[in-house]
Parts: C-alpha cells; sequence; structure tokens
C-alpha cells in the first residue's frame, strides 16, 4: 500500500486530521501551564476528567437509553470535572495549611479513583450498556475510534479556543508572566485567571481521545519544554510547540490507523519526549551539546 | 479464613503501608512523587517478567524497585541541568516511563493477565488466591506475606530513624548541620516508598497507590499538629478508608481499588469540611483581602502621597499632580482609603497618616 493509498483512506484521514489537530492545540495551549508551573496541575486535571466522561456517558445512557461515546458528549463532562478538581484544589491549598502537591493527590483519589470505580461499574452493569466497550480507551487513548463528527467537535472547539487566545494574547502574556503588574495595571485578575485556566482546561480535554487521561501530561507540557530551548519570545514558543504537538500527534495517528492495535497514548508520548530530548541537548546557546563545547573552549584556552 | 476475608486483609495491610509511607511524603511537600513512582515501576516490572516469565521471582521487585530509583535520579538531573521546570521534568519522565512499560504489555504479553487494566486498578480480587503453605497458620495468600513483610520493614525504618526523620522533615538545613545527612535519608526513604509501590502494585494498580499515600496523609495533617500522630493517624485513616472501599465494591460487584481510592477521597472531603483548624489557617495564613484589590499598588502608592496633607480636597490635589488622577478619581481615591482604613486623620500631626493595616499592606508589597 503506497502513501498516497493510505491518505485516500476514509478512516485513515479522519483520524490524522483529527490527531494533528488535537495535538496542535494542547502543544499550544501547554506553553501556559508550563510557564505557570502547573504541569503536574495539568497531569491531575486530565486524571480527573475521566470522572465527568464516565458520568456525561452515564447520564445520556439514563436520559435517552443510548450509550452515546461521541465527543459531543464526553467533552463537555470531561470539561467540568477538569475544572472543578482545579478549583478545588486552590480552594483547599488556600484555606489549610495543606500544600499544593498534597491538594492535588487528593483530587486523584477523588476525580480518578470515583471515575474509575464508576468506569468499572459501568462495564459489568447488566444488562450490558450499547457502547460502553470503547470506554475504556479513555484511559490510554485510542486514535482509531475517531468518528467525523467527533472531527468537528474538535475543529470546533479547537478553532473557538484559539481565536479566544488570540484575541486576548497581550492580556494573558501579562497574567501569565506578572499577576502583580496586572493588578497594578488595573486589569481584573480574577477574571483573566478563570479565562487563562479554562483555556488550559481546554487544552487538555480536547487532547484525551488520543492520549488518554492517564498519559495526557505529556502531550500538554512537553511540546512547550521542548519549544522553551529554542526561543525566548511566548509568540514563537506557542507556535512552535503548535507544530511539535500536530507532528507528535500525526505521527500516533498514523501508527494507530495502520499499525497494531497499540494505544496511541504511549506512542505519542515517547514521540514528543524524544523531541524534548533532542531539544534539551542540541538547542542553540541553552543546549546540553552547546554548554559542552563552550567549556571546552575555554579549556584549551 | 474465607477468600473474602483474605482479600480485606491483604487491602487492610496493603493500606496501612502506603498510608505510612505517605505521611512523610506529604509532610515533605513531595505528595506528587508518589504519582511518578506508581507510574514508573511499571517499565522495570514488564521488563523483569518478560526475562523470567514468572510473578515470584525476587527480580521482579528489585528491577521494578531500581526502575523507579531511576525515575527519581533523572528527574533531579534534568531538574539540575535547568533546562525544564522541575514538575514538568517529573511529568515527563513517568509518562515517558509509563509508556514504554505499556507498549511492551501491549506488544509481548497479550495474553497473560498482565494486561493494561490491571496496570491501572490491580487485581485485588485474585491477590487472596495464590496461597502458600505457612507453618502453623496454613495457606496464606501470597501478597498477604510480601504486603506485611513490607509493612514491618518500613515501620522498623520509621521507628529507627524517627528522629532525623523529623529533622529531615521540618529543618533540613539543620539536619545538614548537625551531621544527619537528609539527602542520604531522603533517597533511603523514596527507595522504600518504591518498595512499597511495587509490591502494592500487584494488588492495588496506580491509581489506588496514589490514593491511599496522599488522601489519608492529607486528612490526618489537617487534624493534628504532632508528627507522631500525624502518622498514626494517617495509617489509621488508610485502614478506614480500605475497608468502607471494599464493602462498597463488594455491593457493586466491581474490583475494590477504584471505591478504595474514591472513599480516601470521599474521607478527606469530610475532614475539609468539618475541619476544626480551618479556621485559624485562614486567619493566620490569608492575606488580608485588601490586598486582593486590582488597584493595590496604586492604593499603596496614593497612602504615601496622601499622608501629610490636611484635608481631603488637599489629598485629592496632591493625587492628581503627583500621580495623574482626574479629580473624581481623586476624590473617590481618597474616599476608598479612608473607608478601609488605611489612611486617618488620628496622628499627632493634625494631618492624613497612614494607619497601621496601611502600613501592614504598604509592607507587604515592598516585601
Amino acid at each position: 500500500m503506497s502513501v498516497w493509498d493510505l491518505l485516500s483512506d476514509h478512516t485513515v484521514r479522519v483520524v490524522l486530521l483529527g490527531c494533528t489537530m488535537t495535538g496542535a492545540v494542547s502543544g499550544a495551549l501547554g506553553c501556559f501551564a508550563y510557564l505557570r508551573r502547573q504541569s503536574l496541575v495539568g497531569d491531575v486535571v486530565s486524571h480527573s476528567a475521566l470522572l465527568g466522561i464516565v458520568l456525561a456517558f452515564w447520564i445520556v445512557y439514563g436520559v435517552t437509553g443510548q450509550g452515546n461515546r461521541s465527543l459531543m458528549v464526553l467533552m463537555p463532562g470531561a470539561f467540568v470535572a477538569g475544572l472543578a478538581s482545579l478549583l478545588l484544589t486552590r480552594r483547599i491549598q488556600r484555606g489549610t495549611r495543606l500544600k499544593e502537591d498534597a491538594g492535588l493527590g487528593v483530587m486523584l483519589a477523588i476525580f480518578f479513583g470515583t471515575g474509575m470505580m464508576i468506569l468499572r461499574y459501568l462495564q459489568r452493569a447488566s444488562p450490558p450498556i450499547p457502547g460502553r466497550a470503547g470506554l475504556d480507551h479513555y484511559l490510554f487513548g485510542m486514535a482509531g475510534a475517531m468518528t467525523r463528527a467527533d472531527l468537528w467537535m474538535i475543529a470546533a472547539v479547537g478553532s473557538a479556543v484559539l481565536i479566544a487566545m488570540i484575541l486576548t494574547w497581550s492580556r494573558l502574556k501579562i497574567i501569565t508572566f506578572d499577576q502583580q503588574y496586572a493588578a497594578g495595571l488595573g486589569l481584573s485578575v480574577n477574571g483573566l485567571e478563570v479565562l487563562l485556566l479554562t483555556l488550559i482546561v481546554l487544552g487538555i480535554v480536547i487532547g484525551l481521545q488520543i492520549v488518554g487521561v492517564v498519559l495526557m501530561i505529556s502531550l500538554l507540557v512537553a511540546p512547550a519544554a521542548a519549544a522553551r530551548q529554542w526561543t525566548h519570545s511566548l509568540g514563537v514558543m506557542v507556535w512552535l510547540a503548535g507544530f511539535i504537538g500536530g507532528v507528535s500527534g500525526a505521527i500516533g495517528g498514523l501508527v494507530s490507523a495502520i499499525g497494531p492495535s497499540l494505544p496511541t497514548g504511549p506512542i505519542i508520548v515517547l514521540n514528543v519526549t524524544a523531541i524534548v530530548a533532542l531539544s534539551m541537548a542540541l538547542a542553540p546557546k541553552r543546549g546540553l551539546v552547546s554548554k559542552w563545547r563552550r567549556r571546552k573552549v575555554i579549556h584549551v584556552d | 479464613m474465607s477468600i473474602e476475608l483474605w482479600t480485606l486483609a491483604i487491602a487492610v495491610v496493603t493500606a496501612a503501608t502506603c498510608g505510612l509511607c505517605g505521611s512523610v511524603l506529604v509532610a515533605g511537600r513531595q505528595a506528587m512523587v508518589s504519582e511518578g513512582l506508581s507510574h514508573a515501576v511499571l517499565p522495570g516490572l514488564v521488563i523483569a517478567f518478560i526475562a523470567f516469565r514468572s510473578f515470584d521471582s525476587p527480580w521482579l521487585i528489585i528491577l521494578a524497585a531500581a526502575s523507579g530509583l531511576i525515575m527519581v535520579v533523572i528527574t533531579r538531573a534534568i531538574a539540575e541541568t535547568g533546562l525544564v521546570d522541575s514538575d514538568a521534568g517529573l511529568g515527563l519522565v513517568f509518562a515517558a516511563m509509563f509508556s514504554i512499560g505499556i507498549l511492551l504489555v501491549n506488544l509481548n504479553l497479550k495474553n497473560t493477565h498482565f494486561h493494561a487494566d490491571c496496570i491501572v486498578d490491580g487485581n485485588l480480587a485474585l491477590a487472596a488466591l495464590d496461597r502458600i503453605e505457612v507453618p502453623m497458620v496454613g495457606r496464606v495468600p501470597k501478597s498477604f506475606l510480601t504486603m506485611s513483610v513490607t509493612l514491618l520493614i518500613v515501620l522498623a525504618f520509621v521507628m529507627v530513624a524517627y528522629k532525623e526523620l523529623k529533622v529531615m522533615l521540618f529543618d533540613p538545613t539543620h539536619a545538614a548541620r548537625v551531621g544527619l545527612r537528609p539527602v542520604l535519608l531522603g533517597y533511603c526513604w523514596i527507595a522504600l516508598v518504591s518498595l512499597t509501590t511495587v509490591t502494592a502494585f500487584e494488588v492495588a494498580g496506580s491509581v489506588l497507590i496514589v490514593a491511599l499515600m496522599i488522601a489519608p496523609a492529607a486528612s490526618a495533617f489537617l487534624l493534628t499538629h504532632r508528627l507522631s500522630k500525624y502518622m498514626t493517624l494517617s495509617v489509621v485513616l488508610a485502614i478506614i478508608d480500605s475497608v468502607l472501599g471494599f464493602y462498597l465494591a463488594r455491593t457493586l460487584d466491581i474490583s475494590p481499588t477504584g471505591p478504595i481510592a474514591s472513599m480516601a477521597g470521599l474521607v478527606f472531603l469530610l475532614v475539609y469540611a468539618l475541619n476544626p483548624s480551618r479556621r485559624d489557617a485562614v486567619s493566620n495564613h490569608r492575606v488580608p483581602t485588601a490586598q486582593q484589590h486590582p488597584n493595590h499598588m496604586l492604593r499603596c502608592l496614593s497612602c504615601e502621597v496622601i499622608s501629610g496633607t490636611r484635608t481631603p480636597q488637599d489629598a485629592a490635589n496632591q493625587l492628581c499632580n503627583r500621580l495623574g488622577f482626574d479629580g473624581s478619581e481623586a476624590t473617590q481615591m481618597v474616599q476608598d482609603l479612608i473607608t478601609c482604613q488605611w489612611i486617618d486623620q488620628s496622628g499627632a500631626s493634625l494631618g492624613y497618616s497612614i494607619t497601621p493595616e496601611g502600613q501592614q499592606a504598604i509592607d507587604q508589597v515592598l516585601a
């Protein structure tokens, strides 16, 4: 089968397009999570989304009697659960002596633990719920399960998120780097903060179908970490991270569409991690190789 | 003992061990290390299983624990290069290692009971079936024995090194000064946590390990200030969580790991909601609401400009001249500052002076 045959196949095209878009959106928005040092927050938000996914599935089944696994149903659930875990962590951190890391760990117990419980319950419930079989693909990702309707949902949410990012670009930049300065300018810090967190959560939620809740942290943070090595400018970093995320997503999607039925998540994760390692080694000025060479020159002098 | 009771017993011992390990992690602000470890032990476990094709080989435990330690070492190395934020470094390394494990399982071990489901939520229900003969006691599940031994090792370490752990947790600089080598002790502790993660992994899977290490410890942290009481309470709560979760799972007829994790979370929420010490924590540590005002900096600056002026009109003029306010803004600002009691006329000089509250707000900005 030639590459052309492959690309003319309908399923392959849907999967490839979907994975590229989600990878690009998650990668671009991940820059904000990375720069705000909220990488592990991203990990917990993505785990927590599982509860929203299974609850949304369950509720829709209860109302319509049909098991519906389309993103149109599951994505809002994932978004609400992800944002709830994030806000609850902040509340706990502000209201008690506990630090952020403990708050995050507790969210894993509450949201991911309960999510797993309901997932297993739905899988065993009798009579069997139609469509429940693919629910556990959300653990490690399965790009092959993407449908045309999912593609539209991804395109709609992805472009809405990117347009929101471009429209509020300068404010997002200020709130990311210097909240006090933003307050001094009279900007509404809380409002912008909520906007930024919403965007980050959407960036996570959109990628869950291809990477899965367990490994989503990589697709969110790795493109940003790699891009950061090559530039000091936020604009360039976001573009570059989007590009890296898109390419990694596409590779994962291709392997998933043609290869043996492997979960897509791990393939994408190893891909982006390799790009981070290469960037850390090779980037000009910051990179380990260039540092090592400079040290050598000094030694010779 | 019946299979059901043995399952409960295994859950309880696992919970107690995780609760004890977690208490030190939470107090040392390393809670998320357990999330990293519970993922990073997988490749070691899988490679050892592929090599020896048996769950009984001690190499499984050795290689998996080593794999957890490798994760910690790589994460530290990445943090030291300064190229990647340390949180992100941890996330990237454990996700990559976990991915390697998952792919190996999918490629090589499709038909063993090592499949992907068990990696996340373990095999607690099956663990009680695999028994060996113990003299005097009878047939005992193997996982119960390994977990009990792990619990004893961790407990012995805590008893012996209690003082050192305490100093390490609350004052690492002092620990280094008195020659206690907090870094070495820290690594020993992580090695023990890694060992616990490995032995618990087969039984509990990655979800439950993290939940049982962090949630009971976090609940105990809210309930007491004494280290010894805190550690005991963490173990007790972990045991309560496991019993509650076990019976919930039996009602729903599913694997007990999800329900136990969920119960651990709910018990935390309960403690958090009823928490007696929350109010002190809020009044002690929360910054005054004035600081959250969006114009905080401007208000502080205005205080400084206004202090020494005699009348509200004079104060407003000063704001207009020196900070470029227009008339109505200036009057509003003077009003605001008087309302929130940052300036008043109680000083000796007859004019406006900055109150202690105002001074505190300004000092916070300067600090």
